[in-house]
């Protein structure tokens, strides 16, 4: 592990991390509408799977600002997209839930739990067809691996064999419902492991995320074949701002927090060597100078105009329409 | 460094909240992060948090007071050197007002803009649509003349123009237009005149050689379906000339019901004349059946007097003036009409000197007969091939001829008939 | 030439010229289809772009979407319109959105290709006609094919456009010998006027087009006015003026849909033309559609469920003579 990653590691857990509780601030003024969904407590696994990935296609679920910013989605167009303003990433049509950018291989930012798992499968066989060997990424919650789409996206890849990382982030709730309320086993690679390969890490250490997610990604490009990772982690948040948490007990969330991911990503990197107090220092105070801008850039960028409401509903050059 | 907590948007349907507990009072220190305050929202009782460390020095909402979403509930001294914890009495009245008051206002009526647009005038009664519109253009009041009953209701559009372009006719034009069929709407424009009479109608039909329609009746669609049967059966013609001169002049027995008699009594000696062919056999009748072409206006009929063999002259013309009567009223059976094997149409009384007919379906012939001149009066028999040839038929012909010249046959009709 | 000779031309040529273009469903493969329309692809094209799937529907429409991410232009096939359900959170949710909801970053060239319509007894769960839902999903074309013109131009043009496309079929008509006629510049948001009059619009498409148009001799027969017949290629979007003008000149409605009659497609199409031609009308438009209830299996009852020549014929000539003409 070099010095690098680990400065990279903390920059982008901390921008998330102030990132997002400054949304959760705004959403409470009323500047943000709609479902916010944070992943606080939960930035070891998002960073460390997108740096661990590196290039290639990623399609995540709602609770996505944390993977959009890892993957280099400038903050101020992520947090005016929270505001619902035209200079965000999406235009403000998308929202906190949809973000997306295909010039960052980034395709949301999806709604419906598990929908974009077939999405991976098609767009990894797409790769693969036209020559390109380079995997997919597909990330998910514990509450995914029950649905359909989960088994029919796995079987799938298993049997089209092509290179999709499927990346369940294991945090025992699916809104307030508790793992071993919904599935038989609550250790989730057991799912997959008749389909592919798999493993489990810690998800709140970043440096096992992000070794696991960088061999699994040697596996799948060299191999042609899917993987699963279960990464076991918590969000601190409860499920969205709607949601009153209290399905959690003080205690289990006070034995959370002890295991903070960036705490520890400050303590061992300091222990190897890898990180600096002074940089620490430095990342703190840029971080929030950052997300003062984007909300301050968010705050004065204007609306969409009223012509965007019938705007990307078609393809321009198609709309040859008599109606 | 004042920081203000505001009643914050909690769930995503929030619009405003209810303090339900003060967890700091005015002089604590607050961590940031620590709840600060209980509100009810729509879905829950959530804590509100502050967002920065420091003394909270003054609180803005009783404990119960429903407050709107973004309106300041407290305020934390950032500094806590600077705290100076305000007495709470001051504010809290003006916000609960302010606060109460906002959310009144806001739940009432809504407002818009709307610009001018112009109402679409149509005239009352019960119409379609299009009947009302063409209406309006027109001028016409469809609720009036439908109390008048001129214009039926519901009203199409169809008659609206109808009632609207008989204005410019007068009773006897429309008797015209309508017997023509001709459309009112068109004759306006053409003749472009204000008043249209009959003259200007009839003068319109000339100029454009408009036909009369007149309907096929049932009976003449009837007749046309028999001739076209009638053209599929193989026919040679037979021409001769009878000495119908030597017949005695008997009150009410005309020349048909003499040629009736003298046919069918022919008849009786040569079966094939009796005979109707049917698929593989033929049926050969022992009566002699005969039927008469009687014309009534422009529709023919061919009642068919029966057993004439039977019957004496005086008996054939009763039948012969039932059938016609009978015609005349359309009141022919099927029975009238069905049933003879051998046919006669009489065109003498036009003067017509010879011509030929053709035979109806069923029967083995028919016989046209032309005017009497000097005595003599010229037939011709059609025969179908398939029942009767022509060796048969002319013996058929030339006995019948005979018996005008066999003066006891003739005075034995005439004594009959007396 | 069959109807599905014509869906088949069209796969072909479009798969010749472009190498982007895959097929991907149940048994369209190898097995060449379970109506055969792809029947000779697998062999000509192989099993990487003749892509036979598990009976998955949600991820065929799924993994099609990702296939267009991926730069493919996937054709794929639902193998009947009944099975969509299963899919409909991809082609509701994510095939008809996801291009709004990214400000048009992301453009999802992907058609679903399915017949729908009651065939012979195939029972309730077998034969219905869901072009209603479709219809009323914004971000989706939908797009009938009545004859083998329509299916051959239409799938043709619905493959090559980059909006996500439901492309409906009849299973009674892929067996039906019909000639592809030539035709220049075709587009299917044009409805085409199949045969012209000025007494009557009857508006339709797929199957009772067919039957409409079998219907028509007798009607003009009996009401002594000429139809205007009115065949869909799109439904949505729905060419409104072609059918306003054709009512503006007859003032007269009828649309004939082999769906139940609540909540009807031809409601649509009734209410669109109305707003535009209220005041022409000379009678309330008569909508003609199958009975509410699930199709069932006894063959005299499957009939009486669904409009035919015969019913056809009849309610028009029972309404012309009700409004007066």
């Amino acid at each position: 592990m070099n010095k690098s990653y680990a400065e990279q590691f903390y920059y982008l857990m901390k921008l998330g991390r102030v990132f997002e509780l400054r949304a959760k601030e705004e959403y409470m003024k009323g500047n943000i509408g709609g479902f916010l969904h944070l992943a606080i407590g939960e930035e070891a696994v998002h960073v460390g799977a997108v740096l661990g990935f590196g290039k290639g296609d990623i399609f995540v679920h709602y609770r996505e600002h944390v993977y959009a910013l890892a993957r280099g989605m400038e903050p101020k167009n992520v947090m005016a997209e929270l505001f619902g303003k035209v200079t965000g990433v999406s235009k403000g049509k998308g929202g906190s839930m949809h973000l997306y950018d295909p010039k960052f291989n980034f395709y949301g930012g999806n709604a419906i739990v598990g929908a974009h798992l077939p999405h991976a499968v098609g767009t990894a066989y797409a790769r693969k067809y036209l020559g390109d060997t380079t995997g997919v990424l597909a990330a998910f919650g514990d509450g995914a691996t029950n649905s359909g789409n989960f088994f029919e996206a796995i079987n799938l890849a298993a049997t089209w064999k092509v290179p999709v990382l499927f990346l369940c982030e294991n945090n025992y709730y699916a809104i307030g419902t508790r793992i071993d309320r919904a599935s038989p086993f609550t250790d989730l690679y057991i799912k997959a492991k008749e389909y592919m390969p798999v493993k489990q890490v810690d998800g709140m250490d970043v440096f096992a995320v992000f070794e696991a997610v960088r061999e699994a990604k040697e596996y799948i490009e060299t191999e042609g074949k899917p993987y699963f990772i279960e990464a076991l982690t918590y969000r601190y948040e409860p499920h969205s701002m709607s949601d009153t948490g209290d399905y959690r007990s003080p205690r289990e969330l006070k034995i959370a927090k002890e295991r903070d991911p960036i705490e520890h990503l400050k303590r061992v990197g300091i222990e190897r060597g890898l990180l600096t107090e002074e940089y620490i220092n430095f990342v703190d105070n840029k971080v929030e100078q950052i997300v003062e801008e984007a909300v301050r850039f968010a705050l004065e960028s204007p609306e969409p105009g009223e012509e965007e409401l019938y705007n990307d509903v078609f393809c321009e050059v198609c709309t040859d329409v008599i109606s | 460094m004042e920081y203000k907590i505001i009643m914050p948007q909690l769930t995503d349907t929030m619009e405003s909240g209810k303090i339900v507990r003060w967890l700091k009072g005015k002089g604590d220190f607050v961590e940031e992060g620590e709840p600060v305050v209980e509100v009810e929202t729509d879905k829950a009782v959530m804590e509100v948090p502050s967002f920065k460390s420091g003394v909270l020095v003054n609180i803005l909402a009783e404990e119960g007071e429903e407050i709107p979403v973004g309106t300041e509930i407290a305020v934390i001294e950032t500094e806590p050197e600077k705290a100076k914890v305000e007495k709470r009495e001051e504010k809290p009245v003006e916000k609960e007002e302010k606060g109460v008051k906002k959310v009144e206002k806001e739940s009432e009526e809504i407002k818009v803009e709307v610009e001018e647009v112009k109402k679409i005038e149509l005239p009352e009664g019960t119409a379609s649509p299009a009947a009302k519109k063409t209406a309006a253009d027109l001028g016409i009041d469809i609720k009036k003349y439908q109390e008048k009953g001129i214009l039926p209701t519901p009203a199409h559009e169809k008659d609206v123009r109808e009632l609207y372009y008989s204005h410019f006719f007068d009773k006897k034009a429309l008797e015209v237009i309508k017997t023509y069929n001709l459309s009112l709407e068109e004759v306006v424009k053409s003749l472009k005149k204000e008043k249209i009479t009959k003259k200007d109608v009839e003068n319109y039909i000339v100029e454009n050689n408009i036909p009369q329609i007149v309907p096929v009746s049932d009976i003449q669609k009837r007749a046309i379906e028999n001739l076209k049967k009638s053209l599929e059966i193989p026919v040679y013609h037979i021409y001769e000339e009878i000495k119908t001169g030597n017949l005695p002049e008997i009150e009410g027995i005309t020349l048909t019901t003499w040629l009736i008699k003298i046919l069918g009594d022919t008849m009786q000696n040569h079966y094939r004349t009796r005979a109707r062919i049917e698929g593989d056999v033929y049926k050969v009748y022992p009566n002699s059946n005969v039927c008469v072409a009687v014309a009534i206006d422009e529709e023919l009929f061919m009642p068919v007097v029966k057993n004439v063999n039977r019957k004496n002259l005086r008996q054939i013309a009763e039948d012969l003036k039932t059938l016609k009567d009978k015609a005349s009223n359309r009141k022919l059976t099927v029975d009238d009409l069905s049933g003879s094997t051998f046919s006669i149409s009489n065109l003498g009384m036009f003067n017509i000197l010879s011509f030929d007919a053709i035979i109806p379906p069923g029967r083995v012939g028919i016989m046209a007969v032309g005017v009497e001149v000097k005595g003599k009066t010229k037939v011709t028999f059609s025969f179908d091939h398939r029942i009767i040839n022509g060796r048969e038929a002319a013996l058929f012909v030339d006995d019948f001829k005979k018996k005008f010249t066999d003066k006891k046959y003739i005075q034995k009709l005439q004594k009959e008939a007396k | 030439m069959l109807y599905r000779e014509a869906l088949n031309k069209a796969l072909d040529e479009m798969m010749e010229k472009d190498e982007s273009v895959v097929i991907l469903g149940e048994d369209v493969g190898f097995y060449g289809g379970n109506y055969k329309v792809t029947e000779g692809l697998y062999a000509k094209y192989g099993g990487k772009r003749v892509i036979d799937t598990p009976i998955a529907e949600n991820s065929i429409v799924g993994t099609a979407i990702g296939m267009a991410i991926g730069g493919l232009r996937p054709v794929a096939e639902i193998m009947t319109v009944n099975f969509s359900l299963l899919a409909m959170d991809q082609i509701v949710n994510q095939l008809a959105k996801i291009r709004y909801m990214s400000g048009g970053k992301i453009t999802l060239p992907v058609v679903v290709r399915m017949p729908q319509g009651v065939a012979k007894q195939l029972a309730a769960q077998h034969s219905q006609s869901l072009e209603r839902i479709f219809a009323s999903v914004p971000g989706l074309r939908v797009f009938v094919a009545s004859d083998a013109t329509t299916a051959y131009y239409g799938l043709k043009f619905a493959v090559s456009i980059d909006d996500p496309v439901i492309f409906l079929e009849h299973e009674l008509l892929y067996h039906e010998k019909m000639e592809i006629e030539e035709e220049k510049n075709f587009s299917p948001y044009r409805a085409r006027i199949k045969k012209e009059g000025d007494g009557i619009t009857i508006v339709s498409y797929l199957k009772m087009f067919h039957d409409t148009m079998k219907a028509v001799p007798t009607v003009e027969k009996e009401l002594g006015v000429s139809c205007e017949v009115i065949d869909l290629c799109s439904i949505n979007p729905l060419d409104v003026s072609t059918i306003a003008n054709s009512v503006k000149k007859t003032k007269h409605l009828v649309v004939v849909t082999e769906e139940p009659k609540t909540g009807a497609y031809a409601d649509e199409i009734i209410y669109r033309v109305i707003e535009d031609t209220f005041y022409e009308l000379d009678a309330p438009p008569l909508k003609i559609c199958g009975e509410d209830v699930p199709t069932p299996y006894n063959r005299k009852l499957e009939l009486m469920s669904i409009p035919t020549p015969e019913k056809i014929a009849t309610e028009i000539i029972k309404w012309g003579k009700k409004h007066g003409i």
